[in-house]
Formats: C-alpha cells, sequence, structure tokens
C-alpha cells in the first residue's frame, strides 16, 4: 500500500460500562464509512474478549498480536496487510485487525508496538475505528493520546452505571483531553428506566453529541446475521442513526433538524 | 465486672503498659498477671479467669495455648504480638486461641477484638468467594449484595464484601455508602493493621454485614499493590467466616491475585443473545491450569429467562461445564433498589431473584455442614 502525506483519522469507541453496545457501534460505524468509499480499517482492542470477529462472523489468520509481534521484532519488514482480515457485504469491504486468538497473547501484548501498528495504520487509511475495553488501561490510555476523536458511549440506566460515566470522563478531562475531543453518545435512550436524560447532561455538565435509538431486536438480529445494520437492505431506526452520526464525524450533516440547536451549543461554548 | 482478665507477658514494661490499659478498659478487670505460661497455668486458676492474654512473640509460649485451653475451658484466649503475622495467626487459631491482637492495644481495640473474636473465634474457617466476569456487566454485584445478606442471616456468623472492581466498584454506591476508607487505604495501611484495627476500614451495611469498599476514581487503582492485597484478604479472613470479593472484569493481574487468594471463585456472565458463553469457556480455559479447578471454579448465568432448571440444562449443555446458578432477570426490582443505594435492603424477599440467590446461600451453607462433620 502506498504511502500518504496525510493520515487517517481514529476513532475510538470507548465506555466505562461493559455490554454498552460498543462493537455494534464500531462495526456499524466502519461499515458505514466503507460504505461512503473511505479506505476503513476496524481494530479490535478489546484483547481477551473481543467480539468484532464474532459479530461479523469473519475468521481471522492473523491478529493484532502478530502485528504487535512484527513490529517488535523488525518494524521495517512489516507490513499491515498480512495481518488484516477483510469483511465484506455486497460491494462494501473494510478492513478487519482481529483481537488474539488466545488469552495468553492477549497478555503479552506491548503498548508502543500497538501504537506504531496504529500509526502504519493512520498511512493508509481514511478512518480508523478503535473498539476497545471498559478500563482506563495502559493500552486504553494510549490510544486515546492518539485519537482524534473518542466517542464514548453511554446508556442511562443505572445510577452506579452514570456514577462510572462521570467518573471517567472527569478522568478524561483530568488528562487534558480537550471537550472536543470527546463525543457522548447515548445508546438505547428509550430503555425502561426512571433517570432522566437532562438529569444525567447535568451532572456530566455536558450534552450527549448523539442519541441511538433502543432497538435491541435489530441488534440482536445483525448479531445473529453478521450483517452490519447500515449494510442491510432493511431499513431500522438504529442503523439510521448510526449513519446520522457517521455524517456528523464526516461533515456531511445536511442543514435541517440538528443545526439549530448544533450552533446555539457551540455558541454557547464559545462563551462559556 | 464481664471478663476477668490474665495476662502473660515477659517484658517488665509491657506488662506494666498492658495491665494499665486493661484496668482503665470498660467491663474488663485485671485479675492476675504473669511473666510466663508456667506461672499463670499453675496459679491463675484460683481467679477464674475467662479471658486469657497470652504474648507469643516469646516464641515457646505458642505451645501453651492447647494446655491453657484445656485448663481454661470457660476462658477465650487471644494471642498477643507485636506485629501481625498470617502464619502464626493461623497457629494460634489452630492451636485453640479465639483471636489474636497486637500490643500495645488500646482499650477500644481490646474490647473490638473481644466483641469481634468472642463469640465466633477468628476465621479458621473463612471461606473466600470471588466473583469474576470475564467480559463486565454480568450483575455480579447485585448477586454479591444479597447472598452477602443471606449469608449472614443463614450462618449468623459475619460477613466480609471487598469491592476489589479497582476502577469502577459500584459497592459503595450501591449500599448508599461516603467511605472515608477504601480499599487504597486498607492496602496502604497494612503493615500497621492488624485484623481488629482492619475492621474499622469495612463499614457495616447491616448487622453481620461490612463492605470494604473500592477507589473512588480510577487513577487510585495504581496505589492498590498485589502483595498488599493478598495480606489484606488473608487478615480479613479471620475477621470474616465469609468473604465476597467483587473482581474487576478482564484477566489481570488483581483479578487473578483475588481468584488464587479465594476458596471458590463464581464466573457470572450475563445472558444477552451474543457470546456469553463462549466468553465463559474462554475464561474457563484459563482456570484450567488449577488442578482442582474442577471444585473451586462454578459458573452462574443471570437474566436467564424462563429462569428454570430446563434452562440451566441447556446452558450446562452448550458450555459444557456444570452450572451453580441461575439468576432471573429482574431489571427494574434491581434498577430500582440500585438507585434508592438500597440494593440488598429493597429486593423483595419473595421475588425469583432473592429467592434464587437463597438457594445459592444454602448450597454455600450446606457444604460446610458437611465439612464439619468430616473434621
Amino acid at each position: 500500500m502506498e504511502e500518504r502525506p496525510w493520515s487517517g483519522i481514529v476513532i475510538t469507541v470507548f465506555s466505562t460500562a461493559s455490554a454498552v453496545g460498543k462493537t455494534l457501534i464500531s462495526i456499524n460505524m466502519a461499515a458505514e464509512l466503507a460504505k461512503q468509499s473511505y479506505r476503513v480499517c476496524l481494530v479490535d482492542l478489546d484483547l481477551q474478549f473481543g467480539d468484532v470477529c464474532n459479530y461479523l462472523r469473519i475468521t481471522p489468520q492473523k491478529t493484532i498480536f502478530d502485528a504487535q509481534e512484527a513490529v517488535r521484532l523488525d518494524i521495517d519488514k512489516f507490513s499491515t496487510e498480512e495481518y488484516i482480515t477483510q469483511y465484506q457485504q455486497e460491494n462494501v469491504t473494510f478492513a478487519v485487525l482481529a483481537s488474539p486468538l488466545k488469552m495468553e497473547e492477549a497478555y503479552n501484548i506491548s503498548t508502543e508496538a500497538v501504537k506504531k501498528v496504529l500509526s502504519r495504520l493512520q498511512g493508509e487509511y481514511d478512518y480508523i475505528v478503535l473498539d476497545t475495553s471498559s478500563a482506563f488501561s495502559d493500552l486504553n490510555l494510549a490510544i486515546m493520546d492518539l485519537s482524534t476523536i473518542i466517542t464514548f458511549v453511554g446508556i442511562v440506566d443505572f445510577i452506579p452505571t452514570i456514577k462510572n460515566m462521570k467518573i471517567g470522563y472527569d478522568t478524561m478531562r483530568s488528562i487534558g483531553y480537550d471537550r472536543n475531543k470527546i463525543r457522548f453518545v447515548l445508546n438505547r435512550s428509550n430503555s425502561k428506566t426512571r433517570i432522566e436524560l437532562q438529569d444525567v447532561e447535568q451532572l456530566l455538565e455536558e450534552e450527549f453529541y448523539h442519541v441511538l435509538t433502543n432497538d435491541f431486536i435489530a441488534a440482536r438480529d445483525s448479531i445473529h446475521t453478521g450483517i452490519p445494520l447500515v449494510l442491510d437492505q432493511k431499513k431500522t431506526v438504529l442503523g439510521q442513526d448510526i449513519q446520522r452520526l457517521i455524517a456528523k464525524y464526516t461533515n456531511r450533516l445536511e442543514d435541517t433538524e440538528d443545526s439549530a440547536s448544533g450552533v446555539s451549543s457551540w455558541m454557547k461554548r464559545l462563551f462559556k | 465486672m464481664e471478663y476477668r482478665v490474665v495476662l502473660i507477658e515477659s517484658n517488665r514494661i509491657m506488662l506494666e503498659r498492658l495491665s494499665s490499659v486493661i484496668k482503665n478498659t470498660k467491663d474488663c478487670e485485671m485479675v492476675s498477671r504473669y511473666k510466663n505460661p508456667h506461672e499463670a497455668l499453675g496459679q491463675s486458676g484460683v481467679f477464674k479467669p475467662n479471658l486469657i492474654l497470652l504474648d507469643i512473640d516469646e516464641t515457646a509460649n505458642m505451645q501453651f495455648v492447647p494446655e491453657f485451653k484445656q485448663s481454661f475451658p470457660q476462658a477465650a484466649i487471644l494471642c498477643l504480638s507485636s506485629q501481625w503475622n498470617a502464619q502464626a495467626s493461623s497457629q494460634a487459631v489452630q492451636a485453640g486461641a479465639k483471636g489474636y491482637l497486637i500490643k500495645p492495644f488500646t482499650s477500644d481495640e481490646l474490647l473490638a477484638a473481644v466483641e469481634t473474636f468472642g463469640k465466633n473465634g477468628m476465621g479458621m474457617l473463612s471461606e473466600t468467594l470471588a466473583f469474576f466476569s470475564p467480559k463486565g456487566k454480568s450483575g455480579k454485584t447485585t448477586l454479591i449484595a444479597n447472598l452477602a445478606m443471606a449469608l449472614a442471616r443463614k450462618s449468623g456468623q459475619p460477613v466480609g464484601i471487598i469491592d476489589a472492581d479497582l476502577q469502577f466498584g459500584d459497592m459503595a454506591v450501591f449500599f448508599n455508602l461516603n467511605p472515608q476508607s477504601t480499599i487504597v487505604e486498607a492496602v496502604r495501611d497494612i503493615k500497621f493493621l492488624s485484623p481488629i484495627t482492619l475492621n474499622s476500614y469495612f463499614l457495616p451495611v447491616a448487622d453481620k454485614v461490612r463492605v470494604l469498599c473500592g477507589t473512588k476514581r480510577p487513577e487510585f487503582a495504581e496505589y492498590v499493590d498485589l502483595k498488599g492485597f493478598a495480606e489484606l484478604l488473608r487478615m480479613a479472613q479471620s475477621l470474616f467466616r465469609y468473604i465476597l470479593i467483587d473482581i474487576p472484569p478482564a484477566f489481570s493481574p488483581i483479578s487473578v491475585a483475588a481468584a488464587e487468594g479465594a476458596t471458590m471463585v463464581y464466573l457470572v456472565a450475563m445472558v444477552s443473545g451474543g457470546f456469553e458463553i463462549r466468553h465463559m469457556q474462554q475464561a474457563l480455559e484459563i482456570f484450567k491450569a488449577w488442578p482442582d479447578y474442577a471444585k473451586r471454579v462454578k459458573t452462574v448465568f443471570t437474566r436467564v429467562e424462563p429462569c428454570d432448571s430446563a434452562s440451566l440444562g441447556k446452558i450446562e449443555r452448550e458450555l459444557g461445564y456444570p452450572v451453580e446458578a441461575v439468576l432471573p432477570n429482574e431489571y427494574l426490582l434491581v434498577s430500582a433498589a440500585a438507585n434508592n443505594g438500597r440494593m440488598a435492603m429493597d429486593i423483595k424477599p419473595d421475588s425469583p431473584l432473592a429467592h434464587n440467590i437463597d438457594r445459592l446461600a444454602d448450597k454455600i451453607c450446606g457444604k460446610k455442614h458437611i465439612r464439619w462433620d468430616k473434621s
């Protein structure tokens, strides 16, 4: 793959709670970007229990473990192509760098080497989407550093979950990330809960950048068929919500619904 | 006077110092004191002591514990040492002492020791149950909180919860606590603690249930070193009949240390139509390194609908490993309780969730009776 002078955009999908839909969102983000003819690589950095390949029904031969080993051995001989697995659904295709196949491999991954792998991918792809585990690990902190945008996925169900979101956000702010780098995305907004969205926003002192509709059935079906929602012939509300999120990220958002509130909140931030 | 105390201490200055503390302690009477166990065994019978404090820094003294026990069957024996030593403590308890106290002690510490060890003795039979969910989100915090209550109720003995989910521990929120001391402080101070002083780091949440809360901020996690944590676990084992540890998701040094320090590991996963069984299999694969893993590692599935033996059997077949318990989906019940910070108290005792947790508690308690019969 030929080197390009500019580097790709890194979108990390992170959360402080498990089972909030990080993997599903990562996959659909990657698929939607690929559908728009961007060159996309999805990297599964939930090293121990990564589900990207499970969800996509693909069987990788090589993984991030092999890639970072190769980098450690001799970075000059390292070529990303050897380690990626292609996902294809009709005419849409994107690259996947899988999580390790064995637990002991997951345990022995060098953060420095992963950074080098990612940096190489940035030279070759327009977008790199990173699916993560829910912890402030060395690796996660390192990739958040190099991310263009952190998609912070939250759900509003239990008080403890919200407490962890708040603590996580405060931690990221204390590390020094711009608030602009962190985008709150609320998943399952209509799920049964007694907690009001506004209360959460007040606690976080931040608005949700995007809200995804609760559609457990669609999500489950997509996991079972291995076809991302955004690539499914059957339109789902959740799939369309993710498409709109990508539209925001790629600056293609038509000046409709969101523009009024968008501008005003942007103004508010500017003068805060 | 409730306690008639006999003190055995070879160091003259320490003897004076401890005597004065005992004399000034409410409900305590210093009936006699000796520099060595021979004198005490020969003479103190006339004073009818019910509490014997025996210094074991004089290592030879340890061997007299059974003799004291025989000569004074109505008395509790507490061993004294200038520093905590898990091995000496367990030897003392095996020899028949009720507990272990660091000297010099204060009046409060003496009373706390008598109260804590007096009734049940130190946890020679302590069992540590570690709860681990490989990929997170499993409902294990709910399970732990309610199981602790059930175990305390059934056994009538003290139960401790340790929130070792260092980055995002939820116990404090679940019980609506605002702890001054957490696992961070406990591990930091462990070298200077004894079981009695460690007990104060655990906050009471119900009769006989105490909680050591997790870190307040994720960055504090790095202050919890593994050696200190293992020591904390050993010391806590002398305080509680059952210890329930909430372990963070994924294999990490802390989760491995907690699992290794435990008598029993419960792998907990929530059924969500995804790949939870595969993750459970991957996790079990790691535990197979233990020669006794089939006995020590149990699995629990939550949000099982319908929650019956047919579902349990189905999961077992798919998993290829026994399933210890299945818990039903009680989302609204649990979320309301969690949001009110009354996790373990608000779950209705007649709900299917409470019922199934109760059954698990029965299994845990019942197993112990069998062990007692054998010994």
